[in-house]
């Protein structure tokens, strides 16, 4: 709706509520006072809220202008934290599996010597996997 | 008259709740943190040498450690993302 229309209404509803409540005594004004004063009540609540809009308008789109910038400095932000996150963790994730090829190497190197003086139980065996598997075991000792 | 002016007064006041038409939505997780941990290793075998028992448990704890950082991961990027997210609505 353009300006000048709210304007109009504005002053429309003003001119008619100062005509409905003020100048009643008027014998023209006094026959239609009750509708004058409707009309103009409603016209003066429509034009002070239209009018408000007008005003709220600027502040409100500059409010608006103020929130995109704020979100999509935050989604470059957000971008920037998810890189720094996932060439951290790709990078801890190969250097967790090379260090784990190390110590079998190492392993391999000096613990297979005593592969012949010492014995894994089988029941060694069976703990290590109901840990893995995080199952109990089903007897007491077993 | 009076449930006029009530009318009247109502309209005016609703004028004042204004909203900001502008959404922010919470970021999608890097699809490196979606990955599942991967289960642990089993001796499928009745007896084993001891330097191979240790190979699995040490395969095993590898394992463990590359889990515990993707936690220590999705920690970081939850309270980082939750910041920056908390910062646009201050």
């Amino acid at each position: 709706m353009p300006e000048f229309i709210v304007h109009l209404i504005f002053i429309a509803g003003i001119v008619g509520t100062i005509a409905g409540f003020v100048l009643g005594f008027i014998p023209l004004i006094s026959k239609y006072k009750l509708p004058i004063q409707i009309i103009s009540i409603l016209l003066l609540t429509l034009g002070v809220y239209l009018e408000g809009g007008i005003a709220e308008k600027a502040k409100w789109e500059l409010r608006v202008k103020e929130m995109e910038a704020k979100v999509a400095e935050a989604q470059a932000q957000s971008a920037q934290v998810n890189t720094e996150i996932v060439e951290k963790i790709v990078t801890k994730t190969k250097t967790i599996k090379v260090q784990g090829e190390k110590i079998v190497e190492y392993i391999d190197r000096e613990v297979k010597v005593y592969d012949n003086t010492c014995t894994v139980p089988e029941v060694a065996i069976q703990a290590h996997n109901m840990a893995a598997k995080n199952i109990a075991p089903k007897q007491e000792g077993k | 008259m009076k449930k006029l002016l009530l009318f009247c007064t109502v309209l005016l006041i609703s004028g004042c709740a204004t909203t900001v038409p502008v959404k922010q939505k919470f970021p999608e997780a890097p699809k490196v943190l979606m990955e599942k941990c991967e289960p642990l290793e089993t001796i499928d075998k009745p007896s084993i040498v001891f330097s191979e028992f240790l190979k699995v448990v040490t395969k095993n704890y590898t394992k463990h450690h590359s889990c515990s950082s993707m936690v220590e991961a999705w920690q970081e990027w939850y309270t980082e993302q939750k910041k920056i997210f908390d910062e646009v609505n201050k």
